[in-house]
């Protein structure tokens, strides 16, 4: 029994990617294993948790529920990707003058969907940002120093 | 559905603005840059490990087959119990739990058998071509089935584990003198940690027959002393790294993925990493005892409360871990410390079931004991028709009092103070004026004592080490693991103010079992600890570095760059002395944890305070809780790092109210009724009340012990506190954690058909 393979061309981090991977092939594991991408943390491989969130086409996508067969053509960003980005360099600082990380596991993806929302739209207010940050679970803080950085970024 | 003044996101008034500063891995964290254990993915040669675990809770092994897997390609190593070197046992109090289960299984998570194979699919198949037969036993499915006559024994010593007994007075003689007497039957849930990071790590061979773990847990050299007697090999064979990993609250102070990672990178000579998922974590991991309590509590005609007594029974699943020191500390605590009570008598009961194994977790039983004793505290003062802030201040124990048994303690302050402050909350003004028609609101509040230390005379020491390196750098060692909570910025800042250093001139080196062993990263002791060795540390460097500078040094000493003049210019760098000294000084100190003066230590020698107010909101048409408001006070000596403190106290508050309304693990005849975040609902941003700490920080005694670790403090009075609000709010008193949304709707309807 030979094992289907898929050539995948698309893009990660604006560099194109062709590689042979299995069909069925998670865009989690394409990217830690495979790529060495480890920004995206694995935290309950069912799309529950937001610890792998990834901006599929600029939305924020948890990495964890997409197969390779779902990704031809299409554009993938990181964390590792996104660390040069005005908006990005805003919304980690917020983070970090809140004190609103502390083990740190969930941060990389409530950094790229916070990314996103404000990349979607420039002017959101905190509930917006708020909203977008429902499918990003926090173990640690208690989300009170994430709900101040996210006041911090409405307002700036 | 504010209708009170209250700033949340505030430390105090001044919100601790000049002593605010951004913890030393804030910024790679918020980057991604931050390694975690399970981000070990590219050794090279790395192999895959998986654990096979049993499909039933309770059954005779009566046969196992693994050459099927041996023989699928890809597959390096498989091993089962017959090739563990040496103990097949773990267990952090008694090694009572096997690596690989050879005759018997006793819940879900028990482990037969590992794989290492090139892939992580590859590893799943070989799983599944292991042939185990099984011959299925009775289930023990909770506390009552296991203690019934007749029950067939889980352990050599019988399903009960441990129980406890303490007492003073007469209770039964004291409560036929009592005016009011109340009685009440409270039970807590199975909650799960829910680090964001499961269980994880990578074993490396060297090649000289060592091995070298890189892992998150929270004491890199007990679990060496443990791997080494697993894997028979000389302590110095073994090396234990813990990474600063993603989240513990007591669910990785037990060995973990670590027994089958070492034994198959032992077998394969490579590399071999293993990460649980989320459905694994679930199963094998440590859970909070499901405890169920039964009080009785009484005054007398004044509201003095004469008699406390109190039965609890502890689910503590099919192993010992830290069963047995939890329930100590559960114990104490349903003594009601808090209080001065003439008569008092707690019982306890631990029992071996089929169910997940329970052990450590943050507050460590005493939270679940402080939801009874402070709701019976209520309960009477509303049969006594006091205020429950009037029934307390009348039975409040001074600071001089001793604890519960007897035994001298450092309380940090009077908790009259903390009483006062929790009443003046500006969350009590318009407390149940809701301006919707559908919610109710209310207000409550709790009280909560807490100890740092392992306790009761355990074994409890740790050390630290101190060293200039050639190029000038001064290393600062702990054993302590960051896990989130912050170590490593207390590290860093006291540090500073010990050694006189920036922090530009430090480097932190922690979780290494080859570096100082501190003990465990467990029990809150790690600030007291750091505070501790510091302090011994400080003359010696000092003298170390003088030292080196030779004659005219006198006046200098440690300060930003190097030895300072007493006004702080730089006089020789760090750099330079490096360069000068004959022998660079490397400075170790070790030392026991405090305990007090007594000759038989007993429960907890440093002790800290907390009051919580909670304000919420109940749905009249689905019985929904929704949190709105904590306020909590809290006295625990020195805020050392401000964003740590206030993260520390409002994230175990949030965890809390998880438990109080939302998180538990249901189990029926040893099944998991679920095994992942879909169905095991963690409080999410949407959920988040808003917070304020006020933080009462001068301390009675002094400079004694001037810090106290605070990881545990902020659920240790949440469950009560969110409690009394409800009833307040709608007149109806939960006993039963968590509160779902149908009970309280059904109970609303009750009282108001």
């Amino acid at each position: 029994m030979s094992e289907p393979r898929l050539t995948l061309q698309f893009t990660v981090n604006g560099s194109e990617q062709i590689i042979e991977v299995s069909p069925t092939r998670r865009l989690l594991d394409i990217l830690r294993s495979d790529l060495n991408l480890t920004g995206p943390k694995e935290g309950c491989s069912i799309g529950r948790c937001g610890a792998c969130s990834v901006l599929v086409d600029g939305q924020s996508t948890p990495a964890c529920l997409l197969l390779a067969c779902q990704l031809q053509g299409r554009s993938v960003q990181t964390i590792e990707g996104l660390r040069d980005e005005p908006v990005f360099e805003r919304v980690s600082a917020a983070l970090v003058n809140a004190g609103a990380l502390q083990c740190g596991y969930c941060t990389p993806g409530i950094a790229s969907t916070l990314t996103a929302a404000l990349r979607n739209n420039p002017t959101a207010t905190a509930q917006e940002l708020e909203q977008a940050l429902y499918g990003n679970l926090c173990r640690c803080t208690g989300y009170t120093g994430l709900r101040q950085a996210v006041a911090e970024l409405a307002r700036t | 559905m504010s209708t009170n003044d209250f700033t949340p996101r505030q430390l105090n008034a001044d919100n601790f603005a000049d002593r605010w500063q951004q913890r030393p891995d804030a910024r790679s964290k918020a980057r991604g840059e931050q390694r975690y254990p399970t981000d070990e993915l590219a050794w090279p040669g790395l192999l895959h490990g998986r654990i096979l675990r049993s499909p039933f809770p309770h059954a005779q092994i009566t046969g196992i087959n693994v050459d099927a897997a041996r023989e699928l390609p890809g597959v390096r190593a498989v091993v089962t119990a017959a090739d563990i070197p040496g103990d097949n046992h773990y267990g952090i109090v008694f090694r009572d739990q096997p690596v690989f289960c050879t005759d018997r299984v006793r819940y879900l998570g028990d482990a037969l058998a590992a794989v290492a194979a090139d892939t992580p699919e590859i590893a799943a198949h070989a799983l599944s071509l292991i042939e185990v037969q099984y011959t299925e036993l009775p289930v023990l499915g909770d506390p009552a089935a296991a203690l019934a006559d007749g029950a067939p024994p889980l352990h050599p010593g019988g399903n009960l584990l441990d129980s406890s007994l303490l007492e003073h007075g007469d209770v039964e003689a004291a409560f036929k003198a009592c005016a009011f007497v109340v009685e009440g039957r409270y039970s807590t849930p199975r909650q799960m940690h829910v680090f964001m990071e499961t269980e994880g790590g990578v074993a490396v061979p060297d090649n000289q027959g060592g091995l070298t773990f890189r892992v998150g847990c929270q004491s890199g050299h007990r679990d060496r002393e443990q791997l080494a007697s697993i894997l028979d090999l000389p302590l110095d064979k073994v090396r234990v790294i813990g990474l600063a990993t993603g989240g513990g609250f007591g669910g990785k102070d037990e060995l973990t993925m670590q027994p089958a990672a070492g034994l198959l990178a032992l077998r394969t000579g490579r590399p071999v990493r293993i990460h649980f998922d989320r459905r694994e974590s679930t199963i094998a991991g440590i859970k909070r005892h499901p405890v169920e309590l039964v009080a009785r509590t009484g005054c007398d005609a004044q509201g003095n409360i004469l008699a406390h007594q109190l039965h609890a029974v502890l689910d503590t699943g099919a192993y010992a871990t830290l069963g047995p020191a939890v329930l100590t500390n559960l114990t104490d605590h349903a003594a009601a410390p808090l209080y001065r009570i003439p008569n008092v008598k707690v019982t306890g009961q631990l029992v071996y079931t089929n169910n997940s194994v329970a052990g450590a977790f943050r507050g460590f039983g005493g939270n679940q004991a402080t939801f009874a004793v402070e709701s019976q505290l209520d309960k009477l003062a509303a049969a006594a028709g006091l205020h429950p802030a009037e029934l307390r201040k009348r039975n409040l124990r001074t600071p001089d009092d001793p604890g519960v048994e007897g035994q001298t303690q450092q309380q940090p302050c009077d908790p009259r103070l903390l009483l006062d402050a929790a009443l003046a909350s500006p969350l009590w003004e318009n407390a149940t004026e809701s301006d919707h028609r559908r919610w109710l609101t209310g207000v409550g509040m709790a009280l909560g004592a807490q100890g740092n230390g392992l306790g009761n005379g355990l074994p409890d020491s740790g050390g630290a080490r101190l060293h200039l390196s050639a190029a000038g750098r001064i290393e600062l060692a702990f054993g302590f693991i960051e896990y989130g909570q912050g170590v490593i910025a207390a590290v860093e800042h006291l540090a500073c103010e010990y050694l006189g250093c920036a922090p530009d001139d430090l480097d932190i080196r922690l979780g290494d079992s080859s570096g100082p062993d501190s003990g465990p990263t467990s029990a809150s002791r790690s600030s007291v600890i750091a505070v501790e060795a510091l302090r011994r540390l400080q003359p010696q460097w000092r003298a170390a570095l003088q030292d080196i500078a030779g004659r005219h040094a006198d006046d200098l000493a440690p300060g930003r760059g190097g030895l300072c003049t007493p006004s702080g210019d730089l006089r020789i760098s760090y750099a330079k002395l490096a360069k000068m000294a004959a022998q660079r000084p490397v400075l170790k100190v070790h030392f026991d944890f405090p305990t007090g003066p007594d000759a038989t230590p007993r429960g907890r020698y440093l002790q800290l305070l907390i009051a919580s107010v909670a304000r919420v909101a109940v749905d009249r048409l689905t019985g929904r809780v929704r949190v709105l408001q904590l306020h909590h006070i809290t006295a625990g000596g020195k805020v050392i790092h401000p964003p740590s403190y206030l993260g520390q106290i409002e994230g175990a508050a949030v965890m809390g109210m998880g438990m109080a309304l939302l998180e538990d693990v249901p189990m029926q005849d040893g099944q998991f009724l679920l095994d992942n975040l879909d169905a095991y609902l963690i409080p999410t941003l949407a959920d988040a009340p808003e917070q304020r700490v006020d933080v009462i920080e001068a301390i009675l005694g002094g400079e004694s012990y001037p810090v106290r670790g605070i990881g545990e403090l902020g659920i240790e009075a949440i469950s009560p506190a969110l409690i009394a609000a409800i009833e307040n709010a709608t007149g109806v008193r939960m006993h039963s954690l968590p509160v779902r949304p149908t009970t309280l709707l059904t109970a609303m309807q009750e009282q108001h058909p």
